[in-house]
């Protein structure tokens, strides 16, 4: 189980006011293959003179890590590897307001809430390492690929949960987890079943 | 303890550089003035204001060229002064919402259906592009009468 520490702070080098939280499950299902399922809430809000944005869903993604490293002992669970993913995202936006200043004076609009869902893929290398017993932190470098989006008219879809600005086919995203290993050691109860059958 | 410093700076700064927007485009006219009489580009001292705005949108300038922003209303209402020779000028037109960017905002682009005009200086006015984008082509021309003909 994970947490991803940098999106509370996802604010400090995007442009707006961004921030979320997103939580992972994984298992090493069988050997050196981990599928995945990973959930989180972002918001990304825009407040200038001009205009008042907000943005805010939840995302899912599934998929699957292939651990590049070959374990030194049964007990070795650092991993180097490479992951597929499939994310969707429901999500809503609203334009509290919009100015437009000319020599006329300002003129005000607003645009009610827009309901819109997106889905893509992502493709990432990441390592994953033990620093404590049972308790691991690890990175991951994502290219996002987005393969639909709704078409909402005006204002188009800003921002999509889970995978960047919309206006962007590709995004390249970073997360940084920390992972507590729940204390099930699917490779000794692999080693068992193994054992089990020889005998 | 270098590369930790390095780091914050580049931190502070990327911080301090994300919440910089730019404005929207603007959609203006372009009006062009021409001599009536011998259809040659001309040059006035113009002054330009809306009807019931006491600031000016161009004061006293010596220009060919000028820039109109329009109004989110279905009419703008201008008093142009070519030369001490007032005349008024109402643009009627249509105008369509148009989208930047969340960081920039929204702006209007507009259509010109028709101007009306009084005819002191002016002699006529000639639509040359209905179409008023942020391109800022010629929209207008504005046919003066030569200074030593014009009613006052």
């Amino acid at each position: 189980m994970g947490m991803d520490v940098t999106r509370p702070f996802l604010d400090l080098w995007t442009k707006g006011n961004r921030y979320g939280t997103e939580f992972s499950v994984d298992m090493e299902l069988w050997p050196n293959l981990f599928p995945v399922f990973e959930s989180g809430y972002d918001i990304m809000k825009i407040k200038t003179s001009l205009i008042d944005y907000k943005s805010n869903g939840s995302y899912s993604r599934l998929g699957i890590d292939y651990n590049l490293l070959q374990a030194e002992h049964e007990t070795d669970k650092d991993i180097l590897f490479v992951g597929l993913r499939y994310g969707f995202t429901l999500a809503r936006q609203q334009v509290n307001n919009y100015q437009i200043d000319s020599y006329w004076g300002p003129d005000i609009g607003r645009f009610g809430s827009q309901n819109y869902s997106a889905h893509w893929t992502e493709f990432l290398i990441g390592l994953k390492g033990e620093v404590f017993h049972n308790l691991y932190m690890g990175w991951t470098i994502r290219g996002k690929v987005k393969i639909h989006q709704t078409d909402l008219g005006l204002p188009p879809v800003y921002f999509i949960p889970g995978f960047g600005k919309a206006d962007k086919k590709f995004n390249l995203d970073f997360t940084y987890s920390i992972f507590y290993n729940l204390p099930w050691d699917f490779r000794k109860s692999i080693k068992g079943k193994k054992t089990d059958n020889k005998k | 303890m270098k590369q930790l410093l390095f780091l914050i700076g580049a931190l502070i700064a990327l911080t301090a550089c994300k919440e910089v927007y730019e404005n929207p485009p603007q959609a203006l006219v372009r009006a062009t003035i021409w001599n009536s009489s011998t259809e040659a580009e001309l040059s006035s001292k113009v002054s330009i204001h809306g009807i019931g705005y006491d600031n000016y949108w161009v004061k006293d300038s010596t220009i060919q060229k000028i820039l109109l922003p329009l109004s989110p209303m279905d009419t703008s209402n201008y008093v142009f002064s070519f030369d001490s020779y007032t005349d008024t000028i109402i643009f009627i037109h249509t105008k369509k919402l148009k989208y930047e960017s969340m960081e920039t905002g929204l702006y209007y682009e507009y259509q010109l259906k028709s101007v009306d005009y009084t005819k002191n200086r002016l002699d006529s006015v000639e639509i040359t592009d209905s179409l008023v984008t942020t391109i800022w082509n010629e929209n207008i021309k504005l046919y003066l009468h030569p200074l030593s003909s014009a009613i006052n």
